[in-house]
């Protein structure tokens, strides 16, 4: 991948999504590194507040994964992580950043191919998109 | 079809009454001291202290739902109590129940519709007469100029969930009260009182109807130019640049309730060497205190979905910022999203302690 590494933020709920980063990476998958993933016991724990913080930052991405609907480590947590990042999109959208910068993926424990393919798919159209603007404001 | 009744009575009266056949312990309402141009939102216990009772006067000083909770929080009233409320300060009586900071127990909830307030500036720097134009406006139906913005633009300005509605808008303050009892609660308080013995079956006037329609399209105005200014970054920092990071808007806001806000922890408090390392890091340098823009996006998601819209927030900002504006926009989003009215139905739950499992397919991947 060419110009500037990215810098993308990734909440993994322990059960699935980061299980599934793991097994990416025994499984020798390549994948863009630009992601610097932080470890959360279930994506209903990913305060909105953490992902608007991660953006006023500077992240040009963040990326919120969790087990597929139904399956979730404490049953019913990932249902309520959507409203949870709905609400940070909304949010982003109404205040003046981009809700694309965004993004919310159930990733199983067992799918490492999918991981790789979501973060490959996630830093392209963040590349697209380039540098967020919050960078080069000190104003935040 | 409710059935508005006319009593022959105005509002001093009407508590005096209440309070002096024991059918409530107080009145808790503004009340003006017209020889000093005090104004408070007072609890009245003694019949002969309810002279200046004015929940009518234009003037909000807080939203009276936050002196409601500290009066019930921890033990409800032990005799029934009348609180004369404002539709917004109702909904955020009605949304602090959920939050668990008010216990209704023994409350009997009075409201009007409302024809909106002025900034409390106005109030504090004038002599708190009532101008002739807002008469005339609530007379007639209409919007006086002058009132607060959200006012302006609110379309929640008939109560929700009152023992006694009160018909404002339409009348003249000096008229004998109208109004309606809805509740089972409302129907007994004006039985206890004679009320509907006595009063006269009235129709409503299309007042209401006529002011409806103008906040309507002034909501809509309203929305259109917050959603202008805040278009991409640019706009975000323009529109809070001048934010001094006092948080005076969160503490008059009546659903920010905390003891200890999110963002006055320490969780916000940075060492030394991690803000070296943060400016070291920055293309563009920083601005301190850090997290000044975060505090509203961040409030937003704390709060955005039980915004009632009250106008507290803005009145209270030093910086001039349309602190109400944009969270009666975002919030509404917010709202409108989980299809749900801060203060509506008390069935409802908070949106972010539920959720449907055939819902926002669009937020994912
Ligand atoms: S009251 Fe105004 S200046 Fe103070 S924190 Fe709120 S928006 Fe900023
Ligand atoms: S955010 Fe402002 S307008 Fe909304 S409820 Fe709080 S004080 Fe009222
Ligand atoms: S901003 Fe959040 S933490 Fe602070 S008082 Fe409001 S709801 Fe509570
Ligand atoms: S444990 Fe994975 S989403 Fe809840």
């Amino acid at each position: 991948m060419s110009g500037k590494r990215k810098k993308i933020v990734a909440f993994l709920c322990n059960w699935c999504t980061y299980t599934a980063a793991d097994l990416a990476g025994t499984s020798r998958l390549k994948y863009e590194p630009d992601i610097r993933i932080l470890r959360v016991m279930c994506s209903s724990r990913v305060d909105p507040v953490f992902i608007l913080k991660a953006l006023m930052d500077g992240a040009d991405g963040v990326l919120v994964g969790g087990c597929e609907l139904g399956d979730c480590h404490y049953q019913r947590g990932n249902y309520y992580a959507r409203r949870k990042v709905a609400v940070a999109k909304k949010i982003a959208a109404d205040m003046g950043l981009d809700p694309e910068r965004i993004r919310l993926s159930w990733i199983s424990a067992s799918d490492g191919p999918r991981f790789a393919e979501v973060v490959n798919e996630f830093t392209r159209e963040i590349e697209e998109k380039g540098d967020t603007p919050v960078k080069h404001e000190a104003y935040v | 079809m409710e059935r508005i009744y006319e009593i022959q009575m105005g509002i001093e009266e009407l508590a005096r009454r209440a309070l002096e056949t024991g059918t409530v312990g107080g009145v808790a309402a503004l009340l003006e001291v017209p020889e000093t141009n005090k104004i408070a939102f007072t609890l009245v216990r003694a019949p002969e202290d309810v002279k200046g009772l004015a929940p009518f006067s234009p003037w909000m000083l807080e939203n009276a739902a936050r002196s409601i909770s500290q009066m019930t929080r921890e033990a409800a009233f032990t005799q029934p109590v009348a609180v004369i409320l404002r539709p917004c300060e109702l909904r955020a009586l009605r949304e602090l129940v959920k939050l668990k900071q008010v216990n209704m127990t023994n409350l009997i909830l009075i409201s009007f519709d409302c024809p909106g307030v002025f900034p409390i500036g106005s109030r504090l720097n004038g002599n708190g007469d009532l101008p002739a134009a807002y008469e005339k406006a609530v007379l007639e139906g209409t919007n006086c100029p002058g009132i607060r913005q959200v006012c302006s633009a609110c379309e929640e300005f008939v109560p929700r969930g009152a023992d006694m509605v009160i018909s404002l808008v339409g009348r003249s303050p000096t008229d004998t009260l109208r109004a309606a009892f809805p509740t089972e609660a409302g129907q007994k308080f004006a039985e206890a009182l004679g009320l509907l013995a006595e009063g006269r079956e009235v129709e409503a006037g299309e007042e209401r109807d006529r002011l409806a329609g103008i906040r309507a399209d002034e909501h809509n105005a309203l929305s259109a130019r917050i959603q202008g200014s805040l278009k991409d970054l640019d706009g975000l920092v323009s529109v809070f640049d001048r934010c001094i990071s006092c948080h005076a808007c969160r503490y008059v806001c009546p659903v920010c309730y905390c003891k200890d806000c999110f963002f006055e922890s320490p969780a916000f408090s940075y060492y030394p060497h991690s803000l070296h390392k943060r400016l070291e890091q920055s293309a563009a340098g920083l601005r301190l205190p850090l997290d000044r823009l975060l505090f509203h996006l961040g409030r937003l998601t704390h709060m955005g979905a039980s915004c009632v819209a009250c106008g507290m927030c803005e009145d209270v900002c030093v910086a001039g910022i349309p602190v109400s504006q944009i969270f009666k926009t975002v919030g509404g989003d917010i709202q409108q999203m989980f299809d749900y009215l801060p203060g509506g139905s008390p069935d409802d739950p908070l949106p972010l302690l539920t959720y449907r499992e055939d819902e926002l397919k669009e937020m994912e991947d």
